[in-house]
């Protein structure tokens, strides 16, 4: 029987293989997720969050900072663009 | 309480990870925070049904078949092959919010990503 520690890092690969391959799926399924953020919604179902729910949270977070880029970064729009030259 | 600790802590990182609002603009990551959990407590979504999720996989693989997307097709089979093993009770969860978040991907996927 292996000692503890080899057991629990045995379990750890296990599980960081587990993400990997479901990283692949979601880059597969083109879901524009990131290996971090894939980890974190996957510890949120763990901890009982319903991933119907979470991936409307997702999406609107997703346009809440598209919205702060744009208020850091403003993009001119044509006509004052045009105004200006 | 220490649930709610626990998500409202998951959530913060979640937000760092998708908005990448800096640190010191606290009071609108807080607001963004508050509002996100509270959709995630207080929703009107039912349970996974595993085999709902099971068809849509297979209905995806299929689409990609139709379309001439095979090598999409044969990674897609290959990698749900693959997570067999380390198939757990929350699996089904976490591929029905992937697909939950797939756009498109006989278009857009790109096997080279």
């Amino acid at each position: 029987m292996p000692p503890p520690s080899d057991e629990r890092s045995e379990k750890q690969a296990a599980a960081q293989q587990a993400v990997d391959i479901l990283h692949e799926i979601s880059t597969i399924l083109n879901c524009h997720l990131d290996r971090r953020t894939l980890s974190i919604c996957i510890s949120m179902i763990e901890n009982g969050v319903n991933p119907e729910a979470l991936a409307t949270v997702v999406k609107e977070l997703r346009s809440k900072g598209q919205q702060h880029l744009e208020q850091a970064e403003p993009v001119p729009a044509p006509a004052a663009a045009a105004r200006r030259r | 309480m220490a649930y709610l600790a626990e998500l409202g802590a998951l959530t913060g990182e979640l937000i760092a990870a998708v908005t990448a609002i800096p640190e010191d603009q606290r009071a609108r990551l807080d607001a963004y925070r508050e509002s996100a959990v509270r959709s995630l407590r207080h929703h009107k979504f039912g349970q996974t049904n595993q085999f709902d999720v099971d068809d849509r996989l297979r209905g995806y693989e299929e689409h990609f078949r139709v379309v001439n997307r095979e090598a999409l097709a044969d990674a897609l089979s290959k990698r749900l092959g693959a997570l067999k093993p380390h198939h757990n009770q929350w699996t089904p969860e976490v591929l029905h919010f992937i697909l939950e978040l797939s756009d498109q991907p006989a278009q857009k996927s790109r096997l080279s990503d």
